[in-house]
């Protein structure tokens, strides 16, 4: 047993020295001799395992590979992201450059930090310009869209505003045409819309002049903070309330607070001024020529149906030969009638007769039907004949070059 | 028929297969050698002359894959696998922690060898290769081998009448 044990020992020892020598005999082989044996057992031992090696480096791979596909499409979205955050951005303060350069002067360009405290209502913005560059304490803050808010606290080196959606906001306010004042409030009710935009309501409007959904509502001036000719929003519809002797209006603000990163802080040099040139007041102008147009066809209505009468009066009296010369201008004896006498003289050319027989008021030369390309210079006269001559020739100049180019 | 010879050598057939699968997927830089598990676990329940047999032909298997150092990996899994057999006595001991240390000292001789008799590194990289590199990949292939054991103990496990 011993014997059997120790032969078994030396077998297993002898087994070991002659796997050891072979190894090293393996190693100290020349590579053109190692290379056969190993390509021997490649092929046919190890070809299994080869297999099932190179099969797992390739789903490695692939995973590897769907792994950095993954992360490029991450970093293309994100990229994406942050292009259109940059192309948002970019607008924002193109449309600022424009504003800057029709104004000209006197204002500063300031960013708008939202604050850290998250809202639902934004009421508060943080500028990052103040004292030291010009801006006080109730300075107009605008944006190329519109009325942004005015600035409540001053520092050196940053402002604070309040924004028309703060309870403190007012601002005086008139529709395009001039027609109708009243107070800008915000709309606290509900404090966002339906659709989650800021509201405003257009307050103490006079009974008698009914805004249409649309119009646009501008600064008046008349507050003495913000200069008149800002847009600040358009009227969507007029609210029911207690108080029977004036309208009161729902706005739609031009700007929309929470997305204000960027604004401009009039100064004080710059406030008085009007604005009627920067913001280009297209609805005044075209509300006015709509005036005008139906004072120009009531007009001409009246003095259609005067040279009507007229020929109808001087056919009877040419039948009962009593026909008098002046009688027509005491048939029409109203004051307001004034171009018909004139018609009633020739009935075949009533328009131009009408024309003029009436003073040298645009309005009048107007009601020529044909040549609505004079009709609508001669409105725009008639509205700067009812306002302020400055403004009319703002309203009328042609849009600048470069005020093109930012619309 | 011997059923535990057979278990055996389809539990060696599985970590070698392993080997050959595992591996490649995680890619770690310190890699886990299923071949030294399975010699190990092979090397133990048989006598040790045919260990150093075992570690023998696993060792070719792998070098035929590196034939740069050819006879390296032979020689070492011949070493560890009559070292292991040898052992035996301790490889049987229930104890996890004992079996996950020889392991890890089977693993790091041959990496000692394996790098020595392959004259592939020298100075600083050859030290760094044995004290970190061929440590932690001895730990890793320890703690391996001890979940490798600790499931497969069951299958191992000699039934008596």
């Amino acid at each position: 047993m011993a014997r059997a044990t120790r032969l078994s020992s030396r077998i297993d020892f002898l087994l070991f020295i002659g796997c050891v020598i072979i190894a090293l005999v393996t190693l100290v082989l020349p590579l053109q001799m190692r290379e056969p044996l190993a390509e021997v057992l490649r092929r046919s031992v190890v070809a299994p395992l080869v297999n099932l090696q190179s099969n797992a480096e390739r789903w490695h791979t692939a995973w590897q590979l769907s792994e950095e596909r993954t992360a490029r499409l991450d970093s293309a979205v994100m990229r994406g992201f942050n292009a259109t955050a940059l192309q948002t951005e970019n607008d924002q303060l193109r449309k600022l450059l424009g504003l800057g350069a029709r104004l000209h002067m006197g204002f500063v360009p300031a960013e708008a930090v939202h604050n850290a405290v998250r809202e639902d209502v934004v009421t508060t913005l943080t500028l990052t310009a103040g004292t030291r560059a010009g801006i006080k304490v109730y300075s107009p803050v605008v944006s190329p869209e519109g009325v942004v808010g005015m600035v409540q606290t001053a520092d050196p080196s940053i402002s604070i505003a309040i924004l028309f959606s703060h309870p403190d906001f007012r601002a005086s306010a008139m529709s395009g045409d001039g027609s109708s004042f009243g107070i800008v409030y915000p709309h606290l009710r509900q404090g966002l819309g339906s659709s989650g935009e800021y509201l405003l309501e257009l307050r103490n409007v006079p009974f008698r002049t009914a805004l249409a959904p649309g119009t646009m509502i501008y600064t008046s001036g008349l507050g003495g903070t913000f200069p008149r000719g800002i847009p600040i929003g358009v009227v969507l519809r007029e609210l029911k309330t207690a108080e029977g002797w004036t309208r009161t209006y729902l706005l739609q603000p031009s700007v929309n607070p929470a997305k204000v990163n960027a604004v401009m802080v009039l100064t004080p040099q710059r406030s008085p001024q009007r604005m009627d040139n920067v913001w280009q007041m297209v609805a005044r102008v075209d509300s006015a020529a709509h005036g005008v147009v139906s004072a120009g066809d009531s007009i001409q209505r009246h003095a259609t149906a005067d040279s009507v009468r007229r020929v109808v009066g001087d056919s009877v009296r040419r039948a009962a030969g009593t026909a008098r010369p002046d009688s027509a201008a005491r048939t029409d004896s109203t004051p307001r009638h004034r171009a018909a006498p004139a018609a009633v003289a020739d009935s075949t050319r009533p328009r131009r007769q009408t024309t003029d027989s009436s003073r040298p008021r645009p309005v009048r030369r107007d009601t020529v039907r044909r040549d609505s390309a004079r009709r609508d210079s001669a409105a725009r006269r008639d509205t700067n004949a009812r306002r302020d001559t400055s403004a009319r020739r703002d309203s009328v100049r042609p849009v600048r070059p470069d005020t093109m180019m930012h619309r | 028929m011997n059923w535990n010879a057979v278990r055996t050598a389809v539990i060696c057939a599985i970590l070698i297969v392993l080997h050959y699968t595992v591996r490649p997927l995680l890619a770690w830089n310190v890699s886990i050698d299923f071949l030294i598990i399975a010699l190990m676990f092979g090397a133990v329940r048989m006598r040790p002359g045919l260990a150093a047999l075992f570690g023998f032909a696993l060792g070719l298997v792998s070098d035929s894959l590196s034939p740069g150092a050819f006879g390296a990996a032979a020689l070492g899994m011949s070493v560890v696998g009559f070292g292991a057999s040898w052992l035996k006595a301790v490889f049987f001991a229930d104890n996890l922690a004992l079996n996950g240390f020889f392991i890890f000292l089977g693993k790091w001789i041959f990496d000692l060898i394996f790098v020595l008799v392959g004259h592939r590194m020298h100075g600083a990289e050859l030290f760094m290769q044995i004290v970190v590199w061929s440590s932690l990949s001895a730990a890793m292939t320890a703690v391996a081998g001890i979940l490798a054991v600790a499931l497969l103990r069951p299958l191992m496990e000699v039934r008596t009448a």
